[in-house]
Order: structure tokens, then sequence, then C-alpha cells
């Protein structure tokens, strides 16, 4: 029953497909004839243009003393479902993980698609997308203070964090770039105004490993943990839209 | 559709949960801690001799801890890292009428090392020049030092020899 289910399910998105391209090419054929639905046609790919900011970073920058950043969000309509999207942002944070002390300052910048995937009703227009990013920043690390490692201390205030000496200080113009796969969706609350919240899984591509220390975590990118490649993220943005199309007459 | 999305998001939370409970968050037993510095108690006429004194013992100054003492003839002496120096009190014939102290200071640079974010760092030590510093001179049982290697990265091999 559920191999029978399977397949009609496969072949039913092959017909789809086909029944696309069975569009596509009838269309196509149309089109020198009828000059009139060239014009319509341009109508129906609503170029729009959409920004705004990520509500999250900025939420946070205003709550934690140890965290200031934020994120602009912006993406381009290209096809009815396709969409240009970029990310810009800047983080500073400071961490005490585990035993060692850090401030990460850095910026970042994503480019990438997102395809919505939602079947909208006509008037309505809300996303849930699947996208890709391509993703760098450039970032310092300034380890503040750290501890040494010794299991049988035998001289007095030895597990008293250090904090001066060569080791500590920053290490400027570093560079890293990863890879996003994102998941998420987009609301219309008002007109033009869009709620959006998306998950993200990151995997480094590469990275510049800081003098005598390790990337522990990159701007955009959040914590990176050691051999491991992987990481998550996710904004929760807040976002005007611009339609292009109405004006295009 | 949105259920595969409901399903992506819940794997992307999953991957990110199990992310921050990774076994880098804690410091395992293997990892080598900061080192001792390893001494040799050696013969003064035959520098490749090995010999142990009589009635021996070390004392730290600063501290009130006592140092473990070492049944063989190399004996491990931990650095203070908060200081460029420490020094010890070497003791002959410990208790006897001919109780004999010569206090050594130790000379040498820290150089950090760093593990990773759940051990932190280890601490190396250089030793500088003079190594050994004797601090009150006169009727030194102590006759001089030799140094087998002057960095202090592990415990493998000695790193000074007390010639006596």
């Amino acid at each position: 029953m559920r191999k029978l289910h399977t397949w009609a399910f496969c072949i039913s998105f092959l017909c789809f497909s086909l029944s696309g391209f069975g569009q596509g090419n009838d269309k196509e054929e149309l089109q020198p004839t009828v000059t009139l639905d060239t014009l319509k046609q341009k109508e129906k790919t609503p170029l729009s243009l959409r920004f705004g900011a990520d509500l999250y970073r900025l939420t946070r920058s205003q709550f934690s003393d140890e965290y200031n950043g934020f994120e602009f969000v912006t993406d381009l309509r290209i096809r009815k479902k396709m969409f240009l999207a970029l990310e810009i942002g800047n983080e500073t944070i400071t961490k005490q993980s585990e035993q060692v002390n850090f401030t990460t300052r850095g910026s970042y910048y994503k480019v990438g698609f997102d395809y919505n995937m939602y079947e909208n009703w006509e008037g309505i227009n809300n996303h849930v997308h699947l996208g890709v990013r391509i993703a760098s920043s450039n970032h310092s690390h300034i380890l503040n203070a750290y501890t040494l490692l010794d299991r049988t201390p035998f001289w007095p205030n030895f597990d008293e964090a250090v904090n001066t000496g060569f080791a500590t200080g920053e290490r400027s113009n570093l560079n890293a770039q990863w890879f996003e796969v994102v998941a998420g969706f987009k609301v219309e609350l008002l007109s033009n105004i869009y709620l959006g919240l998306s998950l993200r899984l990151n995997r480094l591509l590469d990275y510049e490993k800081p003098e005598n220390f390790d990337a522990v975590y990159i701007p955009g990118f959040n914590q990176k943990t050691d051999e491991n490649k992987f990481g998550a993220s996710f904004n929760y943005t807040l976002t005007y839209n611009i339609p292009f199309a109405s004006k295009k007459k | 559709m949105s259920k595969t999305i409901f399903k992506y998001s819940l794997t992307t939370l999953f991957i990110f949960f199990f992310l921050n409970c990774e076994k880098d968050d804690i410091c395992i037993q293997d990892i080598q801690e900061t080192p001792d510095l390893i001494l040799l108690m050696l013969d003064s006429e035959d520098n490749n001799t090995r010999k142990s004194p009589l009635g021996f013992r070390i004392r730290a100054i600063g501290t009130e801890n006592i140092l473990t003492q070492s049944n063989g003839d190399s004996i491990p002496l931990p650095l203070n890292t908060k200081e460029k120096i420490t020094q010890f009190e070497f003791i002959l014939n410990e208790g006897n009428d001919n109780e004999n102290i010569d206090t050594l200071q130790i000379n040498y640079q820290r150089i950090d090392q760093f593990i990773n974010r759940a051990c932190g760092y280890r601490a190396n030590f250089i030793l500088q020049k003079p190594s050994i510093t004797l601090l009150n001179p006169g009727n030194d049982w102590i006759k001089g030092y030799i140094i087998l290697k002057d960095t202090i990265t592990d415990e493998k091999a000695a790193h000074l020899g007390i010639l006596y």
C-alpha cells in the first residue's frame, strides 16, 4: 500500500512537471503570434524588492551587555517563486566558553537564493521557502582571559584566570567562508509588511585559524565547535516590500 | 509542503542541540596538562651517574603545600605559573646535626599553548640564563647544574641535572 502511494506520488510529480513543460512550450509558441501576450507576461513576473532587519539580533543587543549586532536583510524577486537574497550583518560578542573568555568582532555577508514553495491563493502573498547561501565573514578574535590546565595544582591561585601575557590579545583580519541551507517562512502581516523566521544549517568551507587559539565564534555563522564544520543559526525578520511591477505600465 | 518544512526545522533544531553538547566541552583525561620540571640528582664527578642523596627533601618556598617525594632519582618540581621564578630549599641530611640547606631559584619564562576551549591553555616553560641561582652561598653541598633540555613542554625527559 505504501509503495503504491509512493509510486502514485512519483508519477503525479512527473505528470505535473510534464504538464508544466507543456504549458511553457505553448506560451513560447504563442508569443510571436500574439504581441499583446508578451505585455501581459511582463506583468506576471512581479519584480519586487523587500528589505528589513533581523529583530532577534536587535533585541539581543538591547538586552545583553555581551552582545551587539545587527543584520540587514533584503531580497529581490526575480521569478514568480525565485528570490535573490542578501544579508549583511555585524556582530560583537563577548563570551566565556569553558576555559577561555574571548570577544569576537566582525562583519559578514550572505548571498543566495530562496525558492518559495507555498501555493498562495489569489491576492495572498505568504512564503514557505527553502534556500541556499554562500557566506563570508571578516572578523577578529580578542582573547581576554584563560585558565591553565593543571589537574593537581600545587601553587596557590593556580586556577586564577590569566589575563595578561603574550597569549592574550587580538588576532585580527581573520576570514571564514561557509555555505548555508535555509528553511523558513514569511507572513504578510499588513500590506507589504512581512514577518519572517528562518532556520539555517551552516557548513564551513574554509576558515583561518587564529594563532595559538581557535576560531571559536564566527559572526553570522554562530558558535563553532572543535573539529566540527557544522553550525546553526536563525533570524527573525521584519521586512517591507516595494513592488516595482505596479510602476511598470 | 509545510509538513516537510516543519520536519526540516525540527532536524535543524536537533542538530543545533547536539552541537551544543559535544565532546569538546569536556576536557578529557588523556590531554597533557602543564608539565613539571624534571630534575635529576647527579654525581658531580661523573655527570652521567645518577645518585640519590641521603635524608634528602625539597621544600617549596611560598606555599605550605608539601611536595610529593618521589622514590626514583628524577624529581618532578611544579613551577609557579604566576611568577617567573620559583624557589626551593634543597635539604640534605634533614633533621641531623650536619643538616645542609641550599636555596635554589629557578629562572624561566612561561609560554602558554592553546589546547582547546574545554581544557584552556597549557603552560610551557623555557629555562633562562642562568637557569639556577644559588641564594645562600657558602657551605654548599650542590656543586652545580647542567641543562639537559631547556624547553619544558612535557615530562618525558629530564630538564635539569643537579650536581653534588
